[in-house]
């Protein structure tokens, strides 16, 4: 077996600390400005990843189909991040339980429609930001409960 | 690790050539915001690893931040950097980004070589906090048969209590974030 061990010298440590560049504080500050100015185009495409998502699922059988699950997969986790960025949190929580859930799937070859069906029906739900007091949590933890019922 | 979200303290990334790799628009977009908005304005945006390749063998890059993507192919990146690049790319700083990692992937994630994995969603200041970590570091890097990358083996610990800090671990310690002096009152 070979072995060899080295410390190399960054670039980057060097650069960070060259003068000028930003303080902590306005560099957050432009980060949180940058963010907000992508936020309607975010939800536009967090509403087509659900509407895909939906269509994928009414295309799909009861039985396992793998290339199913697969694209649910991908359209779950390529929403998630967004939910937080568009004010609507929970939305990636229930993407992150879909994930884990489809996951199962993959690993067990065992299916059950109706527990994706009710993450993209949550999904719709969380979607909206007038959503009343825990409802949102409460809908979360739910979700949790159905994808931990199918962990492998 | 933690950063004070008010700090004066300064930080430059204006000269640092940033390679993002994330092939969904949302991630893309959210990344590009967050880095721009620390004032790095050399970025090379990636939608697909054969983007990112070409890139890391024509440019040399300070900071490399690449989601894991639906199918690991992030984590193949990262492990075809760290066997295929020559220096000084093959040492560059990682940070993973990823929305979820199947159980299938966890030995990837582990093996492929990054510095640091951040989980989706992170906040700016959680993304500023990882950079900043990863450049201080200084982390021993190994080429072994079956891993190549920064060791894994690593503790942030602080020194023991009531006990001075060793002039080594002092060292190993660089001051990236230097607070800006505190202005002296004008003697009476």
């Amino acid at each position: 077996m070979t072995f060899r061990m080295v410390t190399p010298k960054l670039r980057l440590t060097e650069l960070l600390r060259q003068a000028g560049g930003l303080a902590v504080a306005d560099a957050v500050a432009n980060a949180e400005q940058g963010l907000q100015s992508i936020r309607p185009t975010c939800l536009a495409e967090l509403k087509e990843l659900l509407e895909q998502a939906e269509a994928c699922l009414a295309a799909t059988g009861e039985l396992y189909d793998e290339a199913g699950v697969n694209d649910l997969y991908r359209l779950a986790v390529h929403g998630i991040g967004g939910g937080e960025l568009c004010k609507v949190p929970d939305v990636d929580a229930a993407l992150a339980s879909l994930c884990d859930l489809l996951d199962a799937f993959r690993t067990t070859e065992v299916y059950e429609r109706e527990a994706v069906a009710v993450h993209l029906r949550a999904w719709r739900l969380l979607m909206s930001p007038d959503a009343p007091g825990q409802a949102p949590e409460l809908v979360v933890q739910g979700l949790r409960k159905v994808s931990a019922r199918f962990a492998a | 690790m933690a950063l004070d979200p008010s700090s004066r303290a300064r930080f430059n990334l204006e000269n640092a050539c940033v390679l993002l790799l994330d092939d969904t628009s949302i991630g893309m977009s959210i990344l590009t915001q967050m880095v721009k908005g620390f004032g790095a304005t050399r970025l090379f945006r990636c939608d697909s690893v054969e983007q990112a390749s070409r890139i890391a063998q024509e440019q040399q890059l300070d900071l490399a931040i690449v989601d894991s993507g639906a199918g690991g192919q992030g984590f193949d990146f990262v492990r075809w950097m760290r066997t295929n690049c020559n220096e000084p790319n093959c040492f560059t700083p990682v940070l993973i980004t990823t929305a979820h990692t199947p159980v299938a992937h966890i030995a990837r994630a582990r093996d492929c070589g990054s510095h640091i994995t951040v989980k989706k969603p992170f906040s700016p200041l959680v993304l500023l906090e990882r950079i900043i970590w990863v450049a201080k570091e200084g982390r021993p890097f190994l080429f072994t048969d079956r891993y190549t990358g920064p060791d894994r083996r690593f503790q942030e610990k602080e020194p023991p209590k009531g006990k001075a800090r060793r002039q080594d671990d002092a060292d190993s310690r660089l001051t990236l974030l230097d607070e800006p002096p505190t202005p002296r009152k004008a003697a009476s």
